[in-house]
C-alpha cells in the first residue's frame, strides 16, 4: 500500500501538468471570479437620457436618474434615434426618455408618458438599469401626482398614503447587499473544483492504459485494483483538500463572504465533495476505461455541471426529463448544503440526505473496478 | 524575377498541400472529429435545452395572514394570481412558513400585518413584510418584479377608489390628475425576459470560438507526439513556408467550420425561437475573423500541448472563464483594467458582443465595426504569432527528441 501511494505521488510530480492544474487553476479560479465582481453589484452603468421637455421639472427628474448609484449617464442624445442607435451598439444598457411638453401636460393633468428603453441581452446590467428607471419614473409621476392632488385641496397626509398604500418591505434572506458575487463565486468556484477533480483522476488513471504501464501499476499494488486505485487517490485526496481548504479561506476569510450557520459543517460539506467527486470520475474511468473517451465525457458533464446544477437557472423549473440530471453530480449536493448552511444558517438537519447522496458516490466505483481491472491488465491505446 | 516567381509557386504549392493534409489528418481523426462536429452539433441544442423553460413560472411562497380579512384574502389571489408567484398555502405563523422554507417547500414568505383592512380602509399606510431566498438571483428578480408591480397595481386601484369618497372629489376630477402620466418600458434584445434567450445568443460564439481551439489543439498534440516518436520530425509535416503552413492548416479547419457556423447561428435560433434578428449578411461577416483567430490562437497554444489528450485538461476550464470576461453577465464597464484588457485577446469577446449587437439587438455591421475591426486585428496579429511559435516548437523537438526516448 505505502508503495501504491509513493508511486502515486511520484506521477503527480512527474510532471508539471499536475501541479499546474490541481493547484494553480483552481486557485487563480477563486482569484479571478473573486477580483472580478469585487464590487459585488456592478454600479455606474453607462445609460442615456433624453430630454425632449428642457424644463425645470424635467431636469429634476434626470438629476433624480443621475443619483442613482447604479447608473452613471454617459450620454445626453438629442433624439429617440441616436439613443437607440447607442443602445444597439451595446455602448449604453438602456436609456429614459422624458417626451416633449411634459411638464405642461403633466401639470394640466393631461396624458403623458414616460418611456426607458433597456437591453435586456445583457441580463444582470440591462434588469439593474431597469430598476433605476422604474424608480425614477414612478418617483416622478408619485410627485406630480402630489402636487396636483395638494393644488386639488387634498390634506398632505393623506396624499402620502395614497401615493403608495401598500408597500413591500424586502428582506432578502442570507444576501441582503443582493451582491453578486456572494451569489456567482460560491457556486462556480466549486463547480471549476470538480471539472479539475474530473480531469486529473481520469488522466493520472487512463494515462497507465494509454502507456502500457497499467500492468506495471497493477503489480506494485500486490495485483489489488483497490490499493492500486487508492494509491493514486490518496495522494491527490490530499492535494485537492488542502486546494479545498484553501478556496473556504478565501471565500469566507479574506472575502468575509457570509456564514450564517456552522462552519465545520462547511468544511465537511467541502472535504466530502471533493472525495465524491474523484469517486464519480473514477466510476466514469470504469466504465469507458479510454483516455480520450473518458476525459471527453467527464469534460462535457464537468462543463455542463455549472448550467445543470442549477446555480441560475432552477432545477425544479427545468424540463424533468433534464433537471433530473442535476442529482447525479457532486456539485449539486455541495451547492445545497451550501445554500442551507452558509447562506441561510439552517441548521445541518435540513441537508442531511445531501450529505448521504454525497457518501453514496463513495460507493459507486465499487461496482465497476472489475472492469477498469481487467483493461488494466491488458492495456490497448486507441488513439 | 524567375526566383520570385518559383518562390511564390512553392509558397501556393505548400499552402495547398498542407491544406489537403490536414482534411485527411482531421478525418482519420475520432477525437478531433468530434470536437469539429459533434461539439458544435449538440452543444446548442443541449444547452438551450436545459434553459428552454425561459422564465421561472409560481414560484412556491407562503403567506402570513395575520389580517384574515377579505382584502387580506383577495390580495393574496392576487399574487396567486401573478405569473411567477403562486401561493403555496398559508402559514399560521411566521414560525412555520420558515419551516416550510428550511424543508425547500417555499423560497418566500409575505406577512400581511394585522391591521392590513384597517389601514386601507383609513388610508394609511401599510408595510408588508416580504423574506426572500437568496439562493438564486433569477428567483428573486421574478419575485420582487411580481410584487413591485403588485404594489404599483394595488396603489392605483386603492387610489382611485379612496378618492372618489374625499371631499376634493367634488371640486375637481382626481381620476384625471391620476392618469395623467404614464410610464412604459421596452425591452430590447431579450423582450420575453427569457433566461434561454439571453444566454445563447453569446453562448453560441463562445461554443465556436472554443470547439476549434479545442480542436486545433488536439492536432497540435497529435503532431507533437509524432515528433517526439520519430526522432524530433514529425512524417506527416508539409515542408515549405511556415506562413503557408499555418495559413494552409488554418483554412481547412475554416471551411469545416463554414455549414456548422450556418446551422449554429441561423437553425438553432430558428429551432428554439430565442432571439434572431439580424441581417445574415452582417453576422456571417462577423464569423471569418472570429474563426481564424480562434484557430491561430489555438496554434498557438498548441506548443503548450504535449499530447493529444492533455488538450482537454489544459483548456477546457477557460470555458468559465472566457464566459466571463466576454461581458454577457457582468458588463465591462464594472471590470477592473487588468481584465478589461486580457478580455480584448479573447476573439469570443468580440465576437460575443458584435454578434448580440447584430442578431439580438439588430444593429448592422457598420455599428459594431469597433468589434469587427478588432476580430481582423486579432487575426492578423495571432497569425503572425502562430508563425513563430510552430517554428520554435519544431526546433525544440528536434533538439530535444533527437534520440529516441520514452517520456
Amino acid at each position: 500500500m505505502r508503495k501504491a501511494i509513493t508511486d502515486g505521488f511520484r506521477q503527480l510530480v512527474s510532471r508539471p501538468i499536475y501541479i499546474l492544474l490541481m493547484v494553480v487553476v483552481p486557485l487563480f479560479g477563486a482569484w479571478f471570479f473573486l477580483d472580478l465582481m469585487e464590487e459585488g453589484l456592478p454600479l455606474q452603468l453607462p445609460t442615456a437620457i433624453v430630454d425632449l421637455d428642457h424644463t425645470s421639472t424635467s431636469r429634476r427628474t434626470a438629476r433624480n436618474l443621475a443619483a442613482s448609484e447604479l447608473v452613471d449617464i454617459t450620454y445626453r442624445p438629442e433624439s429617440y434615434h441616436e439613443a437607440m442607435k447607442l443602445l444597439q451598439q451595446g455602448k449604453i444598457y438602456g436609456f429614459f426618455m422624458i417626451p416633449a411638453d411634459f411638464e405642461r401636460k403633466a401639470v394640466s393633468g393631461k396624458e403623458t408618458t414616460i418611456t426607458y428603453y433597456v437591453n435586456l441581452a445583457y441580463y444582470v446590467p440591462g434588469s439593474l438599469s431597469f430598476k433605476s428607471f422604474k424608480t425614477t419614473a414612478v418617483t416622478t409621476q408619485g410627485s406630480i401626482m402630489m402636487t396636483s392632488l395638494v393644488s386639488a385641496g387634498v390634506g398632505e397626509q393623506l396624499i402620502q398614503n395614497m401615493v403608495q398604500p401598500v408597500v413591500t418591505q424586502s428582506h432578502p434572506y442570507g444576501n441582503p447587499w443582493m451582491n453578486y458575487s456572494i451569489y456567482l463565486s460560491n457556486s462556480f468556484v466549486p463547480c471549476l473544483l470538480q471539472l479539475i477533480i474530473f480531469q486529473i483522476t481520469a488522466f493520472s488513471f487512463l494515462q497507465e492504459i494509454k502507456r502500457g504501464t497499467s500492468v506495471l501499476w497493477l503489480k506494485n499494488a500486490g495485483g489489488s485494483i483497490v490499493k492500486a486505485c487508492m494509491g493514486k487517490l490518496i495522494p491527490q485526496y490530499i492535494i485537492f483538500a488542502t486546494v479545498g481548504m484553501a478556496i473556504l479561506s478565501m471565500l469566507y476569510g479574506f472575502s468575509h463572504f457570509p456564514v450564517n450557520g456552522s462552519m465545520p459543517g462547511m468544511v465537511a460539506a467541502m472535504l466530502l465533495f471533493i472525495a465524491a467527486s474523484q469517486a464519480f470520475a473514477l466510476f466514469i474511468c470504469c466504465v469507458i476505461p479510454n483516455l480520450r473517451f473518458a476525459l471527453s465525457i467527464l469534460s462535457l458533464v464537468g462543463i455542463l455541471s455549472f448550467s445543470i446544477a442549477g446555480f441560475s437557472f432552477p432545477v425544479e423549473q427545468m424540463y424533468g426529463a433534464i433537471g433530473i440530471f442535476a442529482y447525479l453530480l457532486p456539485i449539486r449536493y455541495y451547492f445545497l448544503i451550501y445554500i442551507n448552511t452558509a447562506l441561510n444558517g439552517y441548521e445541518l438537519f435540513f441537508c442531511r440526505w445531501d450529505f448521504v447522496a454525497m457518501i453514496a458516490f463513495l460507493l459507486l466505483p465499487l461496482s465497476m473496478l472489475w472492469k477498469l481491472k481487467r483493461y488494466s491488465l491488458n492495456p490497448v491505446y486507441i488513439p | 524575377m524567375r526566383r520570385i516567381l518559383s518562390n511564390l509557386s512553392h509558397w501556393w504549392s505548400t499552402l495547398w498541400r498542407s491544406m489537403l493534409n490536414q482534411y485527411k489528418q482531421i478525418l482519420h481523426d475520432q477525437g478531433v472529429m468530434m470536437f469539429f462536429l459533434a461539439l458544435p452539433l449538440l452543444y446548442p441544442i443541449t444547452y438551450t435545452l436545459i434553459y428552454n423553460p425561459e422564465v421561472v413560472t409560481d414560484l412556491p411562497m407562503a403567506i402570513v395572514d395575520h389580517s384574515r380579512t377579505s382584502q387580506s384574502r383577495e390580495l393574496a389571489r392576487m399574487i396567486d394570481a401573478t405569473q411567477y408567484i403562486g401561493v403555496s398555502g398559508y402559514a399560521s405563523s411566521l414560525q412555520e412558513a420558515k419551516e416550510w422554507a428550511k424543508e425547500r417547500k417555499v423560497y418566500a414568505i409575505l406577512e400581511i400585518p394585522e391591521d392590513y383592512a384597517r389601514n386601507l380602509g383609513r388610508g394609511e399606510q401599510s408595510v408588508l413584510p416580504l423574506y426572500t431566498d437568496m439562493s438564486l438571483l433569477l428567483r428573486y428578480r421574478s419575485i420582487l418584479f411580481a410584487m413591485t408591480d403588485l404594489q404599483l397595481q394595488l396603489g392605483a386601484d386603492i387610489r382611485t377608489q379612496a378618492l372618489d369618497i374625499t371631499p376634493a372629489a367634488l371640486f375637481t376630477a382626481p381620476k384625471e390628475s391620476v392618469k395623467g402620466v404614464s410610464t412604459q418600458s421596452f425591452f430590447l434584445g431579450d423582450p420575453t425576459q427569457g433566461f434561454a434567450s439571453f444566454i445563447m445568443v453569446g453562448l453560441v460564439i463562445l461554443i465556436l470560438q472554443q470547439s476549434a481551439i479545442l480542436g486545433v489543439l488536439m492536432l497540435g498534440g497529435g503532431a507533437r507526439e509524432r515528433r517526439r516518436l520519430h526522432d524530433g520530425i514529425d512524417p506527416e509535416e508539409i515542408a515549405g513556408p511556415m506562413s503557408a503552413s499555418i495559413l494552409g492548416r488554418g483554412l481547412s479547419v475554416f471551411t469545416i467550420y463554414m455549414p456548422l457556423t450556418v446551422y449554429i447561428l441561423h437553425y438553432v435560433p430558428v429551432m428554439f425561437k430565442l432571439p434572431h434578428i439580424g441581417d445574415p449578411f452582417d453576422y456571417l461577416m462577423l464569423m471569418p475573423p472570429l474563426l481564424l483567430s480562434s484557430i491561430f490562437l489555438g496554434q498557438i497554444l498548441s506548443a503548450m500541448v504535449s499530447e493529444r489528450e492533455s488538450s482537454m485538461p489544459v483548456f477546457v476550464f477557460t470555458s468559465v472563464l472566457f464566459l466571463f470576461l466576454s461581458g454577457i453577465t457582468w458588463p465591462h464597464s464594472a471590470m477592473n483594467p487588468l481584465w478589461s484588457i486580457i478580455s480584448g485577446f479573447v476573439p469570443a469577446t468580440w465576437g460575443v458582443e458584435g454578434f448580440i449587437g447584430i442578431d439580438a439587438n439588430g444593429a448592422t455591421l457598420a455599428d459594431m465595426s469597433t468589434q469587427y475591426i478588432m476580430l481582423w486585428v486579432l487575426t492578423g496579429a495571432y497569425f503572425i504569432i502562430a508563425c513563430y511559435s510552430e517554428r520554435w516548437a519544431r526546433s525544440y523537438d528536434r533538439r530535444h527528441f533527437r534520440l529516441p526516448s520514452v517520456p
